[in-house]
């Protein structure tokens, strides 16, 4: 059985996060999406687990402040500096610049995340996209056996899916 | 310069995208001549930055024992003009306000080039700017090394960060939109907006670490931007001198920031909306939400500074008072009231509903906003240097026509930076309004875009 690819367009997020409802409750999970937003109506329909990019941002919080604290301590015992018998290492001041550089490094490794995580730049055009996914229409993706491909049309068709398109190829 | 397609009441998705990037269309003769213009005066302080250099600090009317003037003004007054791009994109993009959408581009952009001219001034002011990098730790054969204990080190530290974080910020939120440019776009332009959109697709993987990286850079800039301008206020705050030594430095330098800053996207966005025929995106609903932070902040502004002539009486330091007496009488006295009327009195006007949608009103009382703010920040730097702890010291400041002129370019340079953006990237977030479309279209059936 030869494995095809069927497109369908949505003029509205909560139709194609119905359709995504019933396609999983069909057990067919081989599938993916584009929008011109971000849709939680989509998101939640997808059902995957939060980003991991929080982590990542997070180690970059960490490495900041540790960063901070090296940075700080490390090069008042290089120079020692004695202002007014204060105390060489003031921690009120040095909080100053272990928070900026927690922000700076959560950030730059949040954003770094992003782009590992999502595959950007990419080189390539994810199959199955389409310029007015960008615009105004929410696009569906779907794998499946040729043998399932009436039943899932119908699925999208009972979702309100505009047009619905059977590619030969399986898009991946 | 050609108008923007008009979009109808009931705006759809291709309308906003239509009427956004209807704004990208080449630019005419008078939009280069403007460009030509800004430039032209960037160049000519630029040129005096340079005699500056080779001639040393001589040039400008910095004397003992004032030795901070307009430079470190118009840093403030650049750090505190940023501050609204991050109040609007970040904040209250956390609060998730509806209003902000179509505004945040053009903020969170102001913040961007506010932030690249701030970083200017400090420089600048250097005298000796190749030593810069002495701000910052390195490895040395000689062990020098920063002393951390100095606001001046925080302020490196807490601008660069700054700017980073908003450029990043910026960055993506831009990557979405631009992919729709790159669409609708051709020849070179496509070109570029493909390289610059990184193959974005818009895919459910890509929206995924987008939504939750967003969020969590909205929630890193929100206490950055908190910081940025209590570390700025520091700079004072932290020295002993009359006039700087107050402990409500932080919170009335961030509230003064956020509340300039706010007038200034007005100023900007107001004519903008007209040359660029964007009315309808850019609704009444909008300025009108934009003028009740404004008049939020004046008040906050205007409780600081009852609040610092109070703690001066009530401390009871005779040394403090008189700087305090100096500052409403002395030589300079007309500018801390000139300096009052602008960010006291004049943005009481914005209690009337009329005025707050009245969009000449409105342009006139941000354009007052900035020009006190600026004041403000003036009156507090060297106003209080000229009158220090010993009477034999003080002494008055006259800026010389280096100062004057670089200042003037300063403003030049950030109204360029900000009107090739307007024409070569999209202004006004496509992603975000259609995400918020629902409340653009009650906007528009208010009938708030009629009353303007």
């Amino acid at each position: 059985m030869s494995t095809i690819s069927i497109i369908s367009a949505f003029a509205d997020d909560a139709d194609c996060a119905r359709a995504i409802d019933a396609l999983r409750e069909e057990q067919i999970r081989d599938f993916n999406t584009f929008s011109p937003i971000p849709s939680h109506k989509i998101e939640h329909a997808i059902g995957r687990s939060r980003s991991p990019t929080r982590w990542v941002s997070l180690t970059g919080g960490i490495t900041g402040v540790l960063t901070g604290l090296a940075v700080t301590i490390g090069t008042t015992y290089e120079w020692r500096l004695n202002a007014g018998g204060k105390p060489l290492v003031s921690w009120p001041p040095f909080i100053i610049i272990c928070f900026e550089l927690m922000i700076l490094l959560g950030g730059i490794f949040g954003f770094a995340a992003f782009m590992l995580f999502s595959g950007v730049p990419a080189t390539v055009t994810a199959p199955g996209y389409n310029p007015r996914f960008g615009e105004d229409r929410f696009g569906l993706i779907v794998r499946c056996d040729e043998a399932e491909a009436g039943r899932i049309e119908s699925i999208l068709k009972e979702s309100n899916a505009e047009e619905v398109v059977r590619e030969e190829a399986p898009l991946r | 310069m050609a108008a923007a397609p008009k979009i109808p009441l009931d705006p759809s998705f291709s309308d906003i995208d239509r009427s956004v990037l209807g704004i990208l269309r080449a630019p005419g003769l008078l939009y280069w001549a403007w460009i030509g213009f800004c430039f032209t005066l960037v160049g000519i302080a630029a040129a005096l930055w340079a005699r500056q250099i080779y001639s040393g600090m001589g040039v400008t009317g910095l004397r003992q024992p004032v030795m901070w003037a307009i430079y470190i003004t118009n840093f403030v007054f650049w750090v505190g003009i940023a501050h609204s791009g991050t109040l609007i994109s970040a904040i209250l993009f956390l609060f998730r306000t509806k209003w902000r959408t179509a505004v945040y581009r053009a903020a969170e952009t102001m913040t961007i080039f506010a932030v690249a001219t701030a970083g200017l001034f400090p420089l600048i002011h250097l005298g000796r700017v190749w030593f810069f990098y002495w701000l910052l730790p390195y490895p040395n054969e000689r062990y020098l090394q920063p002393d951390f204990r100095s606001p001046l080190v925080w302020d490196a530290f807490a601008v660069s960060t700054y700017l980073m974080v908003s450029a990043l910020f910026w960055t993506m939120g831009l990557i979405p939109d631009i992919a729709n440019a790159r669409e609708a776009a051709s020849g070179w332009r496509k070109k570029i907006f493909t390289v610059l959109a990184m193959g974005w697709q818009g895919t459910d993987r890509q929206w995924r670490h987008f939504s939750m990286v967003y969020l969590l850079m909205a929630g890193l800039a929100t206490p950055l931007v908190v910081s940025v301008h209590s570390v700025v206020s520091w700079d004072f705050a932290m020295a002993i001198n009359p006039g700087w030594h107050s402990t409500i430095f932080a919170p009335y330098f961030v509230a003064g920031a956020i509340f300039s800053g706010v007038a200034m996207v007005m100023t900007l966005l107001i004519p903008m909306r007209k040359l660029l025929g964007i009315e309808d995106l850019l609704t009444p609903w909008h300025f009108d939400n934009l003028a009740k932070v404004v008049l939020l902040t004046s008040l906050v502004v205007s409780y600081a500074y009852i609040t610092e002539s109070f703690m001066s009486w009530y401390a009871g330091d005779p040394i403090e008072q008189t700087m305090f007496h100096m500052r409403y009488f002395g030589p300079w006295g007309w500018m801390y009231w000139v300096m009052v009327l602008c960010n006291c009195v004049i943005p009481l006007l914005l209690f009337s509903p009329r005025i707050r949608v009245n969009m000449m009103a409105l342009w006139i009382i941000t354009i007052f906003v900035n020009i006190g703010m600026w004041l403000e920040r003036f009156v507090i730097i060297a106003g209080s240097l000229t009158a220090n702890f010993e009477p034999s010291q003080w002494a008055g400041y006259r800026p010389s026509i280096t100062e004057i002129m670089i200042t003037v370019g300063s403003f030049a340079w950030f109204v360029g930076l900000f009107s090739l953006f307007v024409k070569f990237l999209p202004i006004v977030s496509m992603t975000e309004l259609k995400e918020g479309i629902v409340w653009l279209r009650k906007a528009l059936r208010k009938g708030y875009a009629n009353a303007a």
